[in-house]
């Protein structure tokens, strides 16, 4: 019989154009299924920022005292948990919400990126999805972009919480303060999804490409923080993430250290595409 | 004219213990219902699974109208529509909403065939997936499958969980995919309804493919299951004597056996006592490989 046909010879047969724009149509459709997550993440963090936004109002007369009694503690402590001068909203913010948020956010990512290949074969519904003309790379793509986009969705809550939360009670936290804050939470938690779709497009399984980033993240989290206080971690923190954060509420964003996470997240989700343009997809 | 489906020593091994499909040669005219039968794990699911591209083959080669499963899986997905075998839908989705997501990644703009596909098998667009049984689950996905009318329809196990009517209707729906002049390739483990609708069938069996025959001819090698209620006590020995009868009981007035051949004899044998009643039964398709195609344990691995 035939052997394969020319590329002129296929379209008299079953002609029928592959459609475009189906990345699009991924994208917001994994937009939408995000949305409960969106709006969930965005509250739960954002109003805990707003409450120690809010908080700040109590302490600020008593601030000195606080930071007297701070310096009682070891050095190593404070800067761990980047503690400087309590008197400064944005040191108290920053120390008290955005040291550890970008922690806490990464969970929505790698939940929702771990889902998108491993977890939609444990589900069984990949087939069905990957039964349209929808190319492998595009699946691995769409939900990552999805994802990143998602993060700016929660991170607009986020800011917008904390924002209005201080215009409202009069704490001195600017516009960009905030939107800096929140926009700098984002290349961790994009890095951490990539990680997780990495590991969901090699292995088969979920709960695999959830347990891997999240030991890797926290992992590093606790090398920089730990890094901070020790001497002898000291020069490891490089190797975390979490070195490369900085505040961004107090000292803006550091696009350097912002573009470089986000380089690496961006092959992560290269190296994701191609091991899962090479492997067996099961059910 | 191109086949709609050709494979040429197609093979995917999954390991030692689960060897998956081997030498898979196989060819589906344009416009031809092409049943793909075999037990459990003989390796239907794997072929069609590596046919659109979800498991890499392993060796051989194989084209869906006339394009590469390896190098043109999206192109080939965009002129079939597939129901899995196995297969779930997002949890919150209505119906409604999966069609026009998937009539988006296809370019359809017109959910009109959708509508009435649903319709017609009495699928509840409106409610969401969770909420759905197995049954309603199925006919959504056989909407999915055909509601852009593809130039090939695979089937994997298309009517479990369906009732007698809605698989009614769904024959019907399958002859008129045909009468269009589009190729359908499935597999069932019904058959009767493979012998109603499909031209051909292929056989697999331990992930080979033992034969590919017309539907008549697969038919005509079925036994039939024989039981026979009389008025008073016969002698059952007098039928396990008759040529093409085997597994013969007999409980005085009745008689039941697995039949072969020559029916003429067995009624002929049957009218010289008083007949009560005949049942005369198709055996399943597992039976009829059980008994043609080897023993049970041979089909399993994939």
């Amino acid at each position: 019989m035939s052997a394969v046909m020319g590329r002129s010879e296929k379209g008299r047969h079953a002609a029928r154009k592959t459609p475009r724009g189906t990345l699009f149509a991924l994208v917001t459709h994994t937009i939408r299924s995000c949305s409960r997550g969106i709006v969930i993440w965005g509250a739960a963090l954002g109003l805990y920022s707003a409450a120690m936004v809010a908080s700040f109002t109590t302490i600020e007369g008593a601030a000195d005292q606080l930071n007297q009694l701070m310096q009682a503690y070891p050095k190593g402590m404070m800067e761990a948990f980047g503690i400087t001068n309590l008197a400064d909203p944005a040191n108290y913010v920053n120390s008290q919400v955005f040291g550890f948020a970008p922690l806490a956010l990464a969970f929505f990512p790698i939940m929702a990126l771990a889902g998108s290949i491993a977890g939609a074969e444990e589900r069984g519904t990949i087939d069905v999805l990957l039964g349209n003309p929808l190319p492998r790379w595009q699946l691995v793509i769409g939900n990552f972009v999805a994802v990143a986009l998602s993060l700016l969705a929660i991170a607009g809550i986020v800011g917008l919480l904390t924002w209005g939360t201080a215009a409202l009670m009069d704490v001195e936290l600017s516009v960009k303060q905030v939107a800096d804050a929140v926009l700098n939470l984002w290349p961790i938690c994009v890095l951490s999804g990539a990680l997780a779709l990495l590991c969901s497009a090699f292995s088969h399984r979920r709960g695999l490409a959830i347990a891997i980033p999240a030991f890797l993240i926290f992992g590093m989290y606790l090398l920089d923080t730990i890094g901070r206080a020790s001497d002898d971690l000291e020069d490891l923190r490089p190797y975390s993430v979490f070195y490369y954060y900085g505040s961004a509420i107090e000292h803006g964003i550091d696009w350097a250290h912002f573009g470089g996470i986000t380089l690496v997240a961006l092959a992560l989700v290269l190296l994701a595409v191609l091991a899962f343009q090479r492997r067996d997809i099961y059910t | 004219m191109s086949v709609a489906i050709e494979t040429e020593g197609l093979s995917k091994r999954y390991g030692r213990k689960a060897p998956g499909i081997e030498d898979v040669n196989l060819v589906v005219a344009p416009g031809e219902v092409f049943g793909f039968l075999g037990p459990n794990g003989a390796g239907k699911t794997t072929t069609i699974r590596t046919l659109l591209g979800f498991l890499k083959p392993t060796g051989g080669s194989a084209t869906v109208f006339g394009l590469d499963i390896r190098r043109d899986s999206v192109e080939i997905r965009a002129r079939v529509g597939n129901l899995p075998g196995e297969f779930a839908l997002e949890d919150r989705m209505t119906g409604e909403g999966l069609l026009k997501y998937f009539a988006r990644l296809r370019g359809v703009k017109d959910l009109g065939y959708a509508h009435e596909l649903a319709e017609r098998l009495g699928a509840d667009l409106r409610r969401p997936m969770r909420r759905l049984s197995r049954g309603n689950k199925q006919k959504i996905g056989l909407v999915q499958a055909m509601f852009h009318r593809p130039p090939l329809l695979i089937l994997d196990e298309p009517t479990g969980g369906l009732d007698p009517l809605v698989q009614e209707e769904f024959l019907d729906i399958i002859e008129e995919t045909q009468a269009e002049g589009r190729t359908v390739f499935f597999s069932s483990h019904n058959l009767a309804e493979v012998e109603r609708v499909c031209d051909r069938v292929g056989i697999i069996r331990g992930g080979k493919l033992v034969a590919v025959e017309t539907t008549d001819t697969l038919v005509d090698k079925s036994f039939r299951h024989v039981r026979l209620t009389f008025e008073e006590p016969v002698d059952g020995e007098s039928f396990g004597a008759l040529p093409g009868v085997e597994d013969l009981k007999s409980d005085g007035t009745k008689v039941s056996f697995t039949l072969y051949d020559n029916l003429d004899v067995v009624i002929k044998q049957a009218a010289r006592h008083r007949l009560v009643n005949m049942e005369y039964d198709r055996p399943s398709l597992e039976e009829v490989f059980l008994t043609y195609y080897g023993n049970h344990k041979n089909g399993e691995g994939a």
